[in-house]
């Protein structure tokens, strides 16, 4: 139970809005960070907090690419499918990931590393295409940045060609492109 | 509603003129000079949503073509509808959804009513340019009894919308996104909702279809007959529709009826009972013991010859009858002038008894008129409204709707006493929209309402007027309240006496108020005194006989006001009129040309007693089940048992019938014509839609055949020639109209309360003695529930999906201490008896209370003893004290 777990951190979220529905995207975050994933117990659990229905919070949770439904691999390669980047290539650096990776968009390895998933817009549009690795954006992505990448991951947990993630108002350090 | 004058604004819409309300939508604006403009998204009982683009048009001085459906008319607007332009947009969006959309309108139970047809066949080019291969979902199981076909949604939401905006369910999502959006419930769970089939209708394609009637018919086969629902008071109107003498399925249109084509499970899904194997299809005859079919004519001419044997041996005031108040207007009105001249006994009673007699009861005592002071319209325009045990959603759905209208769209004040807690669930809870709410155990509900009115009292809301039109009155009651000491109501209900002055506030300080009373009440002991408190409550704050307030208590049955004024409970005559009243008296006998019997009359459990001590000769049963429907401690049978000649007409064998010497067959509903008076006093036209089952006969045609027989004619031409007699003795029954005129509070009969018609129980009705009741024991509440009406839907294949059996719900905390988890066999007893059942876990339910559906509690009743109100006769047997255990 999420309640017992975070009361505290609950009920500052619910004191930030006058609408109690408003705090439903901040704790589908919270129980995602806790599970990985919004699970149907958390779903239920919220829709009590805020009083709502289950199918409510679940309508929420489909609509957000951010928010997932099942437990995902160890790093979630969320690449934005949008137009801009389908412009650039998304749908070749899917290709490239799917091959490498043996799955396909919506799969797990086996080896429960990686989980690729095409999402929505990241607002990153000028610098496609690109993806989104757990909290850190990868931009301008080649082939051989993408096996870079790969390899970092499983190496070290992370990878130096990260670009993100950028937080308003802090400006993010300068350390853009290869 | 108020009389403001309306401000209005002029525009012109495909070159005609026309004047209409401030803030009207352009479509409705154009609907109003018969221009209609394509739409899905839109629906008149919805917000505009503005997503579906498909009703375009065109506005002078407007760049863009706007949506018809969420632009306001403004002051001089010209629109025009049909145009190019206009006419390019509705391609577009139709080639849009068309791309998609599956086109398998060959094998869609909507093809032939469905808008994307009508729009296609009247906008579409025949050619598509998309080449795309089309959106495909994954077929799933959805529920028992509706369907999806979500290739075929438009994505127009109605469905979701209706959900919540007029059922305050939200049990339907749309999931994902853009094209991928599908309707679906919670994740792969199957629907768990109302099943009111709001979605079914609303959906302008087949997306959303009733598995009920699946493929079964092509909607231009169906013949359609629009009739009236018998599964409650609200009296909704339906269309039944048939193929070859077969009930295919049931809908009802906007603007149809009380209801507005809104419905709940019952109305929709549960039409199949008439129509159930198990209906009776020949008259029935005891011969050696057992029942065999016979003709109509041997078994008619049998009760008729045994009844004369009997009235000539003991007289007529060994004959007792009861009717069901499921019946028509017609039927009962016939049934009292037949036991009165026929038979020659005033000892006639029907189902009202239950209830809706207390509820009558008070209405005239203080009002001194039988009917509902307000309308459904008054409810939703309440500003705000008070519930004290109505259990509104499962047991009057559709007034339910009106309370939500009032409080979702006009932000009226809700104040609630129920006895539910407010947890949210996908089957709505109205305690969820109530601005203050009090949770009450059937013997709390008195002292919230005396909390109520002690709160009005002090917090000085009293009404002015009052005080000097009736100070002694006022005193009275200042008096009781006085004597009733704040600790002493929060300790019995549980609530501050902050909570009750706030709420007491907010009802007092609006110019339209209504109170809304149900079984809660009306079916408990000291339900008359308590419906007569709360006119006082009424009366106190000033909302007494004020246009658009008053107290509304709730039918249970779909004809129980109609019993009351047709004159078939046993205090009254047809009007209603008290069985003594001398002039009324002269009134009926003047029109039937015939004396009146003289003697008493019988309320049910009197005829039952009557019947036990032998004193009863002949019992004539329409349609009332006592054995399976009374507590065992009613000692129904035994009574039975005792009588030398049974006659039940009825539908079904039921437990009763199968004690009787004739069975005669009676049609259902779906199968007469005649009228149902509604909740609100409302007469409504019941037509047939079906041929008899087998060899029924309306009630009113038998009753008619066997006074011929017994050589007192009762002829009529047609349910119709009565409804002409009716009229002549009870008001309120010209040609209904489409909104029922509220009845208005008597004055006379209001100053006699107020001068001292109060003071003859006012006492009583001010003192609160706290109930006792033994440790460790739960109420058990006996009650409606949604799925079900009485036991009749217990027959309908589409309820039974919903619900096939009891079970008994508990408060997740009871459960835990008693160690009983969901699905649980677990023993109640007392006293009385004991019976097994499952356990349900619903955090709706109350501590220390625990709740079975009475349509099920063939062993719960067991458990229930009766207690019979002095005043009215009413017998109660909803509540007992159980022991809850895990059974072994
Ligand atoms: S309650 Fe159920 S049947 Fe009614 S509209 Fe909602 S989903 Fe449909
Ligand atoms: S199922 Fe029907 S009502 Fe619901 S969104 Fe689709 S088309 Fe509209
Ligand atoms: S049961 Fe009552 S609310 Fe439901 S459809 Fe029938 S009359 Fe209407
Ligand atoms: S389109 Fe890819 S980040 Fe905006
Ligand atoms: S009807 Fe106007 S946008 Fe759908």
């Amino acid at each position: 139970m999420l309640k017992e777990k975070y009361t505290t951190e609950i009920a500052d979220i619910l004191s930030r809005y006058p609408v109690k529905r408003s705090a439903l995207l901040p704790l589908l975050y919270l129980a995602q960070r806790e599970q990985g994933y919004v699970s149907e117990a958390a779903m239920q659990e919220i829709a009590g907090i805020l009083k709502l229905t289950p199918p409510q919070v679940y309508e929420t949770v489909t609509f957000y690419t951010m928010l997932n439904l099942k437990p995902l691999g160890k790093f979630h390669l969320q690449v934005c499918k949008s137009l801009m980047c389908a412009l650039v290539g998304s749908d070749i650096l899917i290709g490239w990931l799917e091959k490498k990776l043996g799955i396909k968009a919506g799969e797990t390895t086996h080896d429960g590393l990686f989980t690729i998933s095409k999402v929505e817009c990241l607002g990153a549009c000028g610098t496609g295409p690109m993806m989104q690795v757990n909290d850190d954006y990868y931009e301008r992505l080649t082939e051989e940045k993408v096996d870079r990448i790969l390899a970092d991951l499983k190496r070290d947990g992370t990878s130096a060609l990260k670009t993100g993630p950028f937080m308003w108002p802090e400006p993010a350090p300068a350390k853009r492109g290869a | 509603m108020p009389n403001v004058a309306v401000e209005t604004v002029k525009l012109t819409i495909d070159g005609q003129s026309l004047t209409v309300p401030k803030g009207t939508l352009v479509i409705e604006a154009a609907r109003q000079v018969g221009v209609m403009v394509p739409h899905f998204c839109y629906h008149p009982k919805l917000k505009p949503d503005a997503n579906c683009r498909m009703c375009l048009v065109e506005i002078e001085k407007i760049p863009k073509l706007q949506t018809a459906c969420s632009t306001p008319v403004a002051e001089g607007m010209v629109v025009r509808t049909a145009t190019t332009v206009v006419n390019e947009a509705h391609k577009s969006v139709l080639e849009f959804i068309l791309a998609n959309h599956p086109l398998d309108c060959p094998v869609c139970d909507q093809g032939g009513r469905c808008d994307l047809q009508d729009f296609s066949h009247e906008y579409t080019p025949t050619t598509s340019r998309f080449i795309e291969v089309k959106r495909v979902f994954q077929k799933e199981y959805f529920s028992p009894l509706i369907e999806k076909q979500m290739n075929r949604c438009v994505q127009c939401l109605r469905c979701v919308r209706y959900c919540d905006e007029v059922m305050d369910v939200k049990a339907l999502a749309p999931v994902n996104r853009g094209t991928m959006t599908e309707i679906k419930h919670f994740g792969t769970h199957e629907l768990d909702c109302e099943f009111c089939g709001g979605c079914i209708q609303i959906c302008p394609v087949g997306a959303i279809t009733s598995r009920l009637s699946m493929y079964e018919f092509r909607p231009w086969m169906l013949k359609r007959a629009d009739t009236v629902c018998t599964y409650c008071g609200d009296g909704c109107q339906i269309t039944l529709q048939t193929k070859d003498n077969q009930l295919i399925e049931v809908n009802s249109s906007l603007g149809a009826g009380r209801n507005n084509g809104d419905l709940c499970a019952r109305g929709y899904f549960g039409y199949h009972a008439t129509t159930h194997p198990d209906r009776l299809t020949t008259p029935l005859v005891r011969r050696d013991g057992r029942l065999v079919p016979a003709t109509w004519d041997e078994a008619l001419e049998y009760v008729a010859e045994t009844f004369a044997q009997l009235k000539l041996k003991h007289g007529a005031q060994v004959f007792a009858g009861v009717i069901t108040a499921r019946c028509t207007n017609e039927d009962l009105y016939l049934f009292q002038k037949f036991m009165r001249l026929a038979v020659g006994t005033n000892k006639l009673d029907s189902s009202a008894r239950y209830g809706q007699v207390n509820a009558v009861r008070a209405l005239c005592r203080i009002q001194g008129t039988h009917r509902w002071p307000v309308t459904f319209e008054d409810i939703a325009a309440a500003e705000a409204l008070l519930l004290v045990g109505t259990n509104i959603t499962e047991a009057n759905p559709i007034t339910g709707l009106r309370v939500k209208e009032a409080v979702k769209k006009h932000g009226a004040t809700l104040l609630t006493v129920e006895s539910l807690q407010p947890t949210v669930g996908t089957i709505s809870n109205i305690a969820n929209l109530a601005a203050h709410h009090f949770t009450a155990h059937p013997d709390q509900y008195k002292p919230v309402v005396l909390g109520l009115i002690k709160a009005v009292i002090e917090e000085g809301l009293a009404d002015q007027p009052l005080s000097q039109k009736a100070p002694a009155y006022l005193q009275a009651i200042r008096d009781a309240v006085h004597a009733l000491s704040w600790p002493t109501i929060e300790a019995a209900t549980g609530s501050s006496a902050a909570s009750f002055k706030e709420a007491a506030r907010a009802f007092a300080r609006t110019a339209r108020a209504v109170i809304i009373v149900g079984a809660g009440v009306l079916r408990e002991p000291g339900a008359s005194g308590l419906a007569a408190t709360l006119q006082d409550l009424l009366l106190l704050t000033g909302h007494h006989g004020r246009p658009g307030c008053g107290l509304a208590p709730l039918a249970e049955q779909n004809n129980d006001q109609g019993a009351v004024e047709m004159g078939t409970v046993t205090e009254c005559l047809p009007g209603p009129c008290d069985l003594d009243d001398q002039e009324a008296r002269a009134r009926v006998s003047a029109l039937w040309q015939e004396d009146l019997p003289q003697g008493p009359g019988l309320t049910i459990p009197e005829i039952l007693e009557e019947a036990r001590g032998k004193t009863l000769k002949a019992l004539y049963l329409v349609g009332e089940d006592p054995v399976g429907s009374l507590p065992e401690s009613a000692r129904a049978k035994e009574a039975l048992e005792g009588v030398e000649f049974l006659v039940c007409q009825e539908l079904f064998l039921t437990e009763t019938a199968q004690m009787a010497h004739v069975v005669l067959p009676a049609c259902s509903y779906a199968e007469k014509d005649g009228t149902f008076t509604n909740t609100e006093g409302h007469v409504q036209q019941v037509r047939h839609a079906i041929e008899p089952v087998g060899e029924s006969r309306p009630d009113w045609e038998i009753f008619s055949d066997l006074a011929g027989l017994m050589g007192y004619p009762l002829e009529y031409g047609d349910a119709k020639d009565l409804l002409k007699e009716i009229r002549a003795l009870v008001p309120g029954y010209n040609l209904p109209g489409p909104t029922p005129k509220p009845s208005r509070p008597d004055h006379t009969a209001v100053d006699r309360y107020l001068q001292q018609g109060y003071a003859e129980d006012l006492g009583e009705r001010y003192r609160y003695t706290p109930p006792v009741k033994a440790a460790g024991r739960l109420t058990l509440l006996v009650d409606q529930s949604l799925f079900h009406s009485g036991k009749f839907s217990t027959k309908a294949k589409g309820l039974l999906h919903l619900q096939a059996e009891g079970a008994v719900s508990l408060n997740p905390a009871d459960a835990a201490r008693l160690g009983i988890v969901e699905g649980d066999r677990v023993l109640l007893s007392n006293e009385l008896g004991h019976c097994r059942t499952t356990a349900k876990v619903w955090d709706r339910i109350p501590a220390g209370l625990c709740r079975f559906p009475e349509h099920f509690d063939q062993e719960a009743r067991r458990l229930l003893s009766v207690s019979i109100d002095v005043a009215t006769g009413v017998p109660y047997y909803r509540s007992a004290q159980v022991k809850v255990e895990k059974a072994q």
